[in-house]
């Protein structure tokens, strides 16, 4: 399990057999194609509907263009948008915890907005569950699931050691089977 | 056991987020807007500007309660108004005894200004009120008058310090 699952798909869009120069605009932007999607895909994970997502895709690159020109080509280059990512994520979920402090004030006495439909017809009792996972579990589930990522990927993404991330995984399929009344 | 969650998680993902994952890639976001608006409103950023409108807030809540306290009035176009006839009552009297120049007139008024605050900050007894108000009256007070006379009407009779050596 420590290395990428032989039956898991190869990377849709491979960014990592790609290579970038730090500080070029034009590699940035190949950079932004090349990996959008998969990026896009972690963060529905993580922050709950699909235009939050889309805004925290936006963020993430934008604080990567900062960070652009100290990039180190020697890192992989998905893993540090990965990083970032998760970091816009967590930060999200903590306003998006005040925005709905906020909310339930303001809506007292009328019903609850919806969540997006589009992404509720798709979503099963797992989706679900895992969304609710805390971030850096939820991180290291979709990683590992989805992109199928090893877990020295997932340490490096997170900048945690493997341990760290054989034990988080190991406590977020125990609970999600808990929860899902698996055995 | 461990291999059939994995295998149902793995399915979840992959049958919520392709379908997503697959719309067109939108245009990059190039500019700073957000960040910027996060500059202000969060962090170190919202600290720094809770700050400078408490300091703006504090410095303009002086000046009209100095102003108020001189002229019964929290209208800044009154204290102008007061200031003014004041000044103007005061130099036609210098103006009549031979005399010229509104110094010695602004520095009355200043003086006047300052006396009445701390009269008005003692008769209250308000330890608070009475040291923040005092301060400033006197200071404002004596300070104006000072320079004002020096530079418009009495050259000869209040000179020019000389300048620190300190400095």
């Amino acid at each position: 399990m420590e290395s990428r699952q032989s039956g898991a798909p190869p990377p849709a869009e491979g960014p990592e057999r790609e290579t970038y120069q730090p500080g070029s605009q034009a590699d940035f932007e190949r950079l932004y194609r090349n990996t959008y999607r998969r990026i896009l895909g972690t963060l529905i994970t993580l922050v709950r509907d699909v235009p939050a997502a889309e805004d925290c895709a936006q963020e993430t690159y934008e604080r990567a263009y900062r960070s652009w020109s100290s990039w180190r080509p020697d890192a992989p280059v998905e893993a540090w948008l990965h990083r970032i990512a998760i970091n816009v994520a967590i930060s999200d979920r903590r306003h998006q915890r005040i925005r709905e402090a906020g909310e339930i004030v303001r809506r007292l006495g009328r019903p609850a907005s919806g969540a997006d439909p589009a992404l509720v017809a798709e979503q099963s009792d797992v989706f679900r569950a895992i969304q609710k996972l805390p971030t850096k579990q939820a991180a290291a589930l979709v990683l590992r699931h989805y992109h199928g990522y090893s877990n020295r990927e997932i340490g490096a993404a997170l900048g945690i050691p493997e341990q760290t991330v054989a034990s988080r995984l190991a406590t977020a399929r125990k609970h999600l089977q808990a929860v899902l009344g698996r055995s | 056991m461990s291999s059939d969650i994995e295998r149902e998680l793995e399915e979840a993902l992959h049958r919520v987020l392709d379908p997503i994952s697959a719309r067109p890639i939108p245009a990059r976001r190039a500019g700073h807007s957000r960040s910027a608006f996060r500059t202000v409103t969060g962090g170190a950023g919202a600290a720094l500007t809770l700050k400078l409108l408490t300091g703006v807030a504090a410095a303009a809540a002086a000046v009209t309660v100095a102003g108020a306290v001189t002229t019964g009035s929290v209208n800044p176009v009154v204290w102008g108004q007061t200031i003014t006839s004041t000044v103007e009552s005061c130099k036609d009297n210098i103006a009549q005894s031979g005399g010229h120049g509104i110094g010695q007139c602004v520095s009355d008024v200043a003086n006047t200004h300052g006396a009445n605050v701390a009269s008005e900050a003692r008769h209250h007894g308000n330890p608070t009120s009475n040291g923040s108000t005092n301060g400033n009256g006197s200071g404002s007070g004596s300070s104006n008058g000072n320079s004002g006379a020096t530079g418009h009407g009495k050259s000869t009779s209040h000179p020019t310090p000389p300048p620190r050596s300190g400095r």
